[in-house]
């Protein structure tokens, strides 16, 4: 019965162009352009929930690993004309370099330094990324990306240049997310991350390197982030400084910590609810922001640790316990 | 040769002499308690064995092996255990990944490996089990195995930390207060556990407030006060030497 309700679970999400088209035809486009983003959005905040949620490090540098992994995709693919896939790898090998050096010395600072530490991180990048002009075009924006086309040199290619089609792209970006996030965060490496975000000094008398434990989670974590920065660019064929400010950090930590920290059931959730529902809301312009805030709150108040405790809750009363 | 050998140990806190000039041996296969009153450098002194603190003077030998700056997770892995004082588990995973999570580093393994989950781990894994259940029913914990470690009564957490610390199968263990703040039935259950260790032909160094464990079940006793070494020899030696009713009653 679960399977079977997962399975058709899965069949609705593929099929969802289908879906979308029949059910709400004239905007097709719209629905289907905030599907994109769910995608792209649920995929960023897994990675950064490795971070925040398995080794417990309040990390708010993530729009920096971003910004890497978009820029370097921005720049191979307009200036070097690079190959789609050869520009994605380049842009997850980026912002994980990046991430393993600054990690080193960040991860000397403890809990609030740490946080500072990240923050002042993602301010630098920002900062960079507005004025290294030479590089970055700065404000004016790099422009003109291509359309991501799938296929190896001397092989076929599949150029995905429909909506529906970027859709289906975002989607296996997703899966492959959510495989190597269930891959990270169960059985011995699992364990290890937990015990590192539980108790330290504990985790030290375990045999457990917690630097290494940290280090790994935060440049996989980073890897991806920029993974998803090159399939966001590529998408939007154009990447502006403004993608990768602080907004982006209050964006992941309320998906992450509303959705349920530490939970790929929970981050999910909070993805779909806390992207799709702003744009939804926009039917109602005036009240829109109002409405969302107020829903925030609501989470918020009656139940702090997120929808996925909500969730847990309803299904343990389900199951008679 | 000595399995634990402390060298003149020195460890200062703004000023403060934790531990102060300690010389301690501790042969393969003994049992050996660390007393003195509160505050007289014991805990401080299994820090600086286990890696926790960096000792000022003085050095460690685990075998020989020089640990005084090896970082707590090396120590652990070269066979040393520990305990803490205030109960210590992982509150958010179950009692049985507790115990696993204390052998998996014991194995030398690739990361890479780990993701992929290679046939040999899952060998390794199914063999922890095995041996994780073993000893959660030694400590009587048997039907707590799938329970939240957070969720367990401060006794249990207790024989948990215990029953973890095994669990790589150590070759030096130093338990730090093991009787401390438990009813008399878990004392007692305690007392059995750690004999039953040292019959097996284990080592270890106990820090322990109770006096009638201590006696009952060292062959040594090592007594500091202010950091220093007072008194060393048998529960009935100690338990006449005058330094150390000094120590603990005043003159």
């Amino acid at each position: 019965m679960r399977r079977a309700s997962a399975l058709a679970f899965i069949v609705m999400v593929v099929a969802a162009p289908w879906l979308v088209a029949a059910a709400v035809p004239r905007q097709q486009r719209y629905v289907l352009h905030v599907l994109i983003f769910t995608a792209l959005f649920a995929a960023l905040a897994l990675s950064y929930d490795l971070v925040v949620g398995h080794v417990g490090s309040l990390s708010l540098a993530h729009p920096a690993f971003f910004g890497v992994g978009a820029y370097a995709a921005a720049i191979l693919a307009t200036r070097a004309r690079w190959p789609f896939l050869a520009d994605l790898l380049a842009a997850v090998l980026a912002a994980a370099v990046v991430a393993a050096l600054v990690g080193v010395p960040l991860f000397r600072l403890t809990e609030h330094a740490f946080a500072v530490g990240t923050l002042g991180l993602a301010l630098v990048a920002s900062i960079v990324a507005n004025n290294w002009v030479e590089v970055t075009r700065g404000p004016l924006c790099i422009t003109g990306i291509p359309k991501p086309v799938l296929g190896l040199p001397g092989g076929p290619t599949l150029a995905v240049t429909t909506l529906p089609g970027y859709y289906w792209l975002a989607l296996a970006a997703l899966a492959a997310v959510v495989l190597l996030y269930r891959r990270l965060t169960t059985f011995r490496l699992g364990r290890a991350f937990h015990a590192v975000r539980d108790n330290e000094p504990l985790a030290g008398a375990a045999g457990i390197d917690p630097l290494k434990y940290r280090l790994l989670a935060f440049t996989i974590g980073a890897a991806l982030a920029g993974g998803v920065g090159a399939l966001y660019v590529h998408y939007l064929s154009v990447m502006c400084p403004e993608e990768m400010t602080v907004a982006l950090t209050v964006n992941l930590l309320v998906i992450v910590f509303l959705g349920g920290v530490g939970s790929l059931r929970g981050v999910l959730v909070g993805a779909v609810l806390f992207t799709a529902l702003p744009e939804v809301l926009r039917l109602a312009p005036t009240w829109r922001l109002v409405i969302y805030g107020g829903l925030l709150l609501l989470v918020v108040v009656r139940s702090p640790e997120g929808i996925e405790s909500l969730l847990r809750r309803a299904s343990g009363a389900r199951a008679g316990r | 040769m000595a399995l634990l050998e402390v060298r003149g140990l020195v460890k200062r806190f703004l000023g403060v002499t934790a531990v102060d000039q300690v010389d301690l041996a501790v042969e393969p296969g003994e049992l050996v308690s660390l007393i003195g009153p509160n505050g007289s450098g014991k805990t401080t002194l299994f820090n600086c064995v286990t890696g926790y603190l960096a000792a000022d003077h003085g050095r460690v030998l685990f075998r020989g092996r020089d640990l005084t700056h090896v970082a707590p997770h090396r120590v652990a892995r070269l066979g040393v255990a520990r305990t803490f004082q205030q109960v210590s588990v992982f509150p958010r995973l179950s009692a049985l990944e507790n115990l696993l999570v204390f052998l998996q580093q014991h194995q030398e393994e690739h990361t890479l490996a780990r993701l992929i989950r290679t046939p040999r781990l899952r060998r390794l894994e199914v063999e922890a089990v095995e041996r994780a259940r073993r000893l959660l029913d030694l400590v009587g914990l048997t039907d707590k195995a799938d329970a939240a470690a957070g969720s367990l009564s401060y006794g249990q957490r207790k024989l948990l930390a215990f029953a973890a610390a095994l669990m790589p199968d150590p070759d030096l263990l130093l338990l730090d207060e093991p009787a401390a703040a438990v009813n008399p039935t878990m004392i007692n259950q305690m007392k059995s556990h750690i004999l039953a260790l040292h019959r097996q032909g284990k080592t270890v160094l106990l820090v322990e407030h109770n006096m009638e464990v201590v006696m009952d079940i060292s062959q040594r006793v090592v007594v500091l006060d202010h950091g220093q070494k007072i008194a060393e020899g048998s529960p009935d030696a100690i338990r006449r030497d005058a330094r150390v009713i000094e120590a603990y009653f005043g003159r």
